[in-house]
């Protein structure tokens, strides 16, 4: 129990896939203009995330494995991931156009989005069992939620701030994201 | 035989994508959402299909 909710912390604070890794900066960026967004764009990532990773561990363990096909890992799991998109996009077109309203335009952008292919082959690297999995599925994505809306709270501060020209727009978005990437990298002596 | 295999799981995969691309490009956008955009600002990577620049292509 204990190794899962280090496992969690870890993935939400330390190793921080924003942060730390440099992953799915593309969002980061894009859409961290407007706090509404940026949570819609986390809440999208989580889905995608527990479901592709849930997906991608089983079909490792119950398919390449006995098929000694270990070495296909990665374009198994860019095809699990793709397909996974385009039928949840699919289903929530069809029977839930409110959640679509909210989540479908973000959902495309995820089928690119690497933090997904990092959490399904970090699964299978570490070497989780099935709980120590969800734990990393519900960690990573939590942690790239908690960022985006972070920053989306300083980027609409820094619209209304007189910021000097040069810096305006992406430039200062980049300096704000490097002085958290610091104060976050104090929270690695925590476990 | 771990050939023919890694060959057949790869189609299988590839015909459940297209399957899915298919279904999900046929499944009409409900009435309220025929006019979403993402608000993304964009970034330098211009082949990204939510770049503002496809904007300004399918205006000209």
């Amino acid at each position: 129990m204990q190794t899962i909710f280090t496992i969690f912390l870890t993935a939400i604070l330390i190793n921080n896939v924003i942060l730390s890794k440099f992953l799915g900066m593309c969002p980061f960026l894009g859409v961290s203009r407007k706090t509404s967004s940026a949570l819609g764009m986390g809440f999208a990532v989580t889905f995608v995330i527990v479901g592709a990773s849930i997906f991608t561990y089983s079909l490792y363990y119950l398919v390449l494995v006995p098929l000694h096909l270990e070495y296909m890992d990665l374009i198994t799991f860019i095809l699990v991931i793709a397909s996974f998109v385009q039928f949840t996009e699919m289903f929530i077109k069809k029977f839930s156009p409110a959640l679509y309203k909210s989540l479908g335009i973000y959902l495309p952008l995820i089928t690119t989005n690497c933090a997904v292919l990092y959490v399904a082959l970090d699964n299978i690297s570490s070497k989780y069992d099935f709980w120590q999995m969800l734990a990393s599925a519900f960690g990573v994505p939590l942690g790239f939620t908690l960022i985006l809306y972070i920053f989306s709270c300083i980027r609409e501060r820094l619209d209304e701030s007189n910021v000097p020209l040069p810096f305006i727009g992406n430039p200062i978005a980049l300096v704000c994201a490097a002085i958290m990437a610091l104060a976050f990298s104090g929270l690695a002596g925590l476990i | 035989m771990t050939y023919i295999y890694a060959i057949v799981f790869v189609g299988i995969l590839a015909m459940f994508y297209a399957l899915g691309y298919y279904l999900n490009h046929k499944t009409p956008l409900p009435k309220e959402c025929q006019d979403l955009k993402l608000e993304c600002e964009g970034c330098n990577i211009t082949s990204c299909e939510v770049h503002p620049v496809h904007d300004i292509k399918e205006e000209e």
